[in-house]
C-alpha cells in the first residue's frame, strides 16, 4: 500500500503537490542516511525489485539499482541483450514472465510512450517509470527539484531555466510538470527545431507558468537555476541543425550566458555532458555547478520513491 | 432459414423520413404487402428500419493474412452492424493484376453482400511499377494504394496518366511520407506533452494539393480516403468549385475522438491517419454540412490482440468498426444534420462513391435494412465482435444506440 496518493510513478504530471513534497522530504531524510558510516536501512527487505531496462543506461540503472540496495531490496536486472526480446517475446509476455517470479516492483526504461502505465495496466507490482521515450523521466525531475531545494531552500517562484533539445527530453518534460506544480516559474529555450511548437496545452491545464524565449542570454536572464540539456549528436544526422558549433555559438551555456544568471546559480545536467557544446567545461566543473550534487540526491530520490510507493514504513527491526 | 418475416412495430424510412410504428412484411428479400402466414414475427419496439449502410475501407485481410481475419468474419461483422455492401482494399493483397482479380472475385462468390473492389495503381502498393491498370479496370470501380505513400510525384502522374485510359476514378490517403516519417501521432499539443512523434497537418495537406493539382492537370477524378484537418477541407473545397471531379470521406473515428484521447496511452487510439486536434474534428463536422465531404467511411482494418498488447508506438495501427459504427455514430448525427443526411453520409453517398447500387426499402423491391434501436445504451464486449480481434477505441464502452438486427439480400439475422 502506498503511503501516496499515486501507486505508481509513471511521470510528474499529475502528481499532487502534497505527493511531490512528501517525497523531497523523505529524500532529505534519505540523503543524510547516504552521509552516514554504514549507509543502508531494512525499509525494503524481503521485498524483490527487477531492474527492467530495454534502453540502454549505465547511470540511472546504477542509481536505482544503488537505491535499492541502500534500501535492502533483493535486486534484479533485466536488459534487452540479455533476455527473451532478443528472441521476439513480447513485451507483455516478458512481464508476465517476471512477474509469475513474484516481483514486488519493477523500475523501468523503455523507448516506448507510456511502456510503464501499460505493464501497470497488465501486473500487480508497483511500477516506477525510469525513462519511457521522450515522454517523462520524474526520478531525474525530482532529483533536479530536490538539488534546487537542497541549495536555494525552496523552489516556489524560483526562475528556472531550461536549454537544449526540449522537444526530445523526457527530463524536460517531467521538469516542467513537477517544477510548475511547486510553484516554480520556467522557461524553455532551444533552437526552433528542438522546441515544441504546441506548448499552450501547459498553459490551458493551468500547471503554472511556462515560457519559451529562442534567446539564450534572454533565456538565463535572472535565472535561479540553469538545466543544460544534453545534445545528441544524431540530431545532426536527421538536419535538425547544422552543426554542433553553430549550436554551441548560439545555445551553448557560456561564462558570458551565465553571467545574465542570478549571482547565485545553479547549473545543472542530467548527464553525461558533452564538454565544450551545451556546456563549457569551466561552467560544468565551476563554482555554480551543482551536477555532481544531482548524481548523490539521484539515489535519495530513487530511495525515497520506492520506500513511499512500497509503504513507507521504516523498519528498523 | 425462413424466408419470411414480418417486423412489427418498426418506422421504417420513407426516403424522406421515419413512418409512424407499422408493419414491415419481408419475403426472399423483397418487401411485400400481403400476409405472410408461418413468418418469424419480431416486434422491434419502435426501432428504426434504416436503408443498410455501404462501408469505404474495407480489409479482411484473407487470404494471406487470414491469421487474423478472414471473409467469413468481416461478413459476419457486416450483417451484425448492418451494412449490405462495402468497397475493399486489401493493404495484405493488393490486387495488381488479373490473376489476384479473379482469386477474390472467386472468394467473393455466394453470400449476399455488395463487395465492390480497388485494384491497385502500382504493383504491390507503394511501388514505382505501374500496374496492369487495363486488365484490372473491368472488375474494379477505382485504383489506389492502399495506405502506402506515393513514392514520387513523377509516378503519381504516369500512373494517373496511363489509368485515365480506364475512366476510373483514383483512391488516396494523403499522407506524405516524409513529413510523417515515424510520426504515430497527431502533432500538436498532446504529441509534445507525451513526447510522442507527430505527422503534422501539411503532410496531409501537401499531399492533398500535389493530387488536386495532378488531376487538374490530366483531368481525372480523384477521391481522398479519410481527410483529417481542416486545411484539406478548404483544398477540396475550392477544387470542387472550380469543377474539378473530387470526392472524400471521413474516417468515423475522427468524428468521434479527438487527440485527446492520447491520454491514456491506449494503444486502440492508434490511426493513419492519426487523430487529430479538437478544432479538426469541428471542421470535420463543417465539412460534412457544407457537402465538402461526401461521405463517412469505416477503414476496417483488423489487428491481432498480440499486436495491440504493447506500447503505443510499437502497436499495430489501425481499428475495427463495421459492427459498431451505426450505433456509436447514429446520435450525433442525426442531431446534427438530420436522418436524411445521416442515411445520406452512412449508405447512399458511400454506395454512389463505389458505383454500388442503393439499398432500399421499397414495395416489391429487394430490401436490406438495419434495426436500430435509439436510446437504447450497450456496452461494446469483445465476444460481440466477429473473429479474434478486438481492435477498437469503443471496447467496453457504452453506445448510445443498439443494432437489433438486420435484413441482407433476405438474411433477416437478429443481434439481440
Amino acid at each position: 500500500m502506498s503511503s501516496l496518493e499515486i501507486k505508481h510513478l509513471f511521470g510528474l504530471q499529475g502528481v499532487s503537490y502534497s505527493d511531490i513534497r512528501k517525497i523531497l522530504d523523505t529524500a532529505k531524510q534519505f540523503r543524510e542516511v547516504l552521509e552516514r558510516p554504514v549507509k543502508k536501512v531494512p525499509s525494503l527487505r524481503g521485498m524483490t525489485v527487477v531492474n527492467l531496462f530495454f534502453e540502454n543506461s549505465t547511470r540511472t540503472r546504477t542509481s536505482f539499482e544503488l537505491a535499492e540496495k541502500r534500501l535492502s531490496a533483493d535486486t534484479v536486472n533485466f536488459t534487452t541483450s540479455s533476455s527473451s526480446v532478443q528472441k521476439g517475446e513480447t513485451l507483455l509476455d516478458t512481464l508476465r514472465n517476471i512477474e509469475s517470479m513474484k516481483i514486488d516492483i519493477v523500475v523501468v526504461r523503455h523507448k516506448g510512450t507510456g511502456v510503464p502505465k501499460f505493464l501497470a495496466e497488465h501486473s500487480n507490482a508497483i511500477v516506477v517509470n525510469a525513462g519511457d521515450g521522450a515522454h517523462a523521466h520524474p526520478t531525474q525531475g525530482l532529483l533536479d527539484m530536490l538539488t534546487i531545494e537542497e541549495k536555494l531552500g525552496s523552489l516556489k517562484d524560483k526562475k528556472v531555466t531550461i536549454v537544449g533539445d526540449i522537444r526530445h527530453s523526457r527530463v524536460a518534460r517531467s521538469n516542467i510538470w513537477g517544477m510548475t506544480t511547486m510553484g516554480a516559474d520556467v522557461t524553455l529555450c532551444g533552437p526552433s527545431t528542438l522546441v515544441p511548437r504546441n506548448t499552450e496545452l501547459l498553459q490551458y491545464k493551468n500547471i503554472g507558468h511556462v515560457h519559451f524565449e529562442s534567446n539564450v542570454e534572454r533565456a538565463v536572464n535572472e535565472a535561479d537555476a540553469v538545466i543544460a540539456l544534453r545534445l545528441q549528436k544524431e540530431r545532426m544526422d536527421n538536419a535538425l541543425l547544422p552543426s554542433m558549433r553553430e549550436y554551441r555559438n548560439f545555445f551553448g551555456v557560456t561564462e558570458q550566458v551565465l553571467s545574465k544568471a542570478k549571482p547565485n546559480a545553479l547549473i545543472m545536467h542530467p548527464g553525461p555532458i558533452n564538454r565544450g557544446v551545451e556546456l563549457d567545461s569551466e561552467i560544468a566543473d565551476g563554482t555554480h555547478s551543482v551536477i555532481l550534487d544531482q548524481v548523490t540526491n539521484g539515489v535519495a530520490v530513487r530511495m525515497a520513491v520506492l520506500f513511499l510507493l512500497a509503504g513507507g514504513r521504516f523498519n528498523e527491526q | 432459414m425462413n424466408n419470411n418475416v414480418v417486423v412489427k412495430n418498426v418506422c421504417v424510412w420513407n426516403g424522406e423520413s421515419f413512418n409512424e410504428p407499422s408493419v414491415l412484411r419481408i419475403s426472399n428479400g423483397i418487401v411485400v404487402d400481403n400476409d405472410l402466414p408461418n413468418a418469424l414475427e419480431f416486434d422491434a419496439d419502435g426501432a428504426l428500419a434504416i436503408p443498410a449502410l455501404f462501408g469505404l475501407g474495407l480489409d479482411f485481410q484473407e487470404p494471406h493474412r487470414d491469421d487474423v481475419y478472414t471473409f467469413k468474419n468481416g461478413f459476419n461483422a457486416m450483417q451484425k452492424g448492418g451494412f449490405y455492401g462495402g468497397l475493399y482494399e486489401s493493404n495484405a493483397n493488393p490486387i495488381d493484376d488479373g490473376e489476384k482479380l479473379s482469386a477474390i472475385k472467386k472468394r467473393l462468390e455466394g453470400h449476399p453482400f455488395e463487395i465492390e473492389l480497388l485494384g491497385a495503381y502500382s504493383v504491390g502498393f507503394g511501388s514505382s511499377s505501374l500496374s496492369e491498370m487495363l486488365e484490372l479496370s473491368s472488375g474494379v470501380v477505382g485504383f489506389g494504394d492502399g495506405n502506402a505513400p506515393i513514392p514520387s510525384t513523377r509516378f503519381l502522374r504516369l500512373a494517373m496518366e496511363y489509368g485515365k485510359m480506364t475512366g476510373k476514378r483514383f483512391f488516396f490517403l494523403p499522407l506524405d511520407k516524409a513529413l510523417r516519417k515515424s510520426g504515430c501521432v497527431h502533432e500538436g499539443a498532446y504529441s509534445d506533452m507525451l513526447g510522442m512523434k507527430g505527422i503534422p497537418r501539411i503532410a496531409e495537406t501537401i499531399t492533398a494539393f500535389t493530387v488536386l493539382e495532378t488531376a487538374r492537370f490530366l483531368q481525372v477524378p480523384v477521391h481522398f480516403k479519410q481527410v483529417t484537418c481542416g486545411e484539406t477541407i478548404e483544398l477540396i473545397k475550392n477544387a470542387k468549385q472550380s469543377g474539378l471531379d473530387v470526392t472524400c470521406d471521413v474516417d468515423i473515428y475522427h468524428l468521434l475522438f479527438d487527440d485527446s484521447s492520447l491520454e491514456s496511452l491506449n494503444a486502440a487510439f492508434h490511426l493513419v491517419p492519426p487523430l487529430r486536434a479538437a478544432l479538426d474534428k469541428e471542421a470535420l463536422f463543417k465539412g460534412l454540412e457544407e457537402g465538402v465531404i461526401d461521405a463517412i467511411s469505416v477503414n476496417h482494418f483488423p489487428v491481432l490482440l498480440q499486436d495491440t498488447e504493447v506500447n503505443f508506438e510499437d502497436s499495430v495501427p489501425g481499428a475495427i468498426s463495421l459492427e459498431i459504427a451505426l450505433p456509436a455514430i447514429w446520435n450525433e448525427l442525426s442531431l446534427r444534420f438530420g436522418f436524411k443526411k445521416a442515411i445520406e453520409l452512412l449508405s447512399y453517398a458511400p454506395a454512389r462513391i463505389a458505383h454500388a447500387r442503393k439499398a432500399e426499402i421499397t414495395l416489391g423491391k429487394r430490401t436490406d435494412f438495419v434495426l436500430l434501436k435509439e436510446h437504447a445504451p450497450h456496452s461494446v464486449l469483445a465476444n460481440e465482435l466477429s473473429g479474434h480481434v478486438q481492435n477498437t477505441p469503443l471496447l467496453n464502452k457504452v453506445l448510445p444506440s443498439t443494432i437489433l438486427g438486420s435484413c441482407i439480400g433476405g438474411n433477416f439475422v437478429l443481434n439481440h
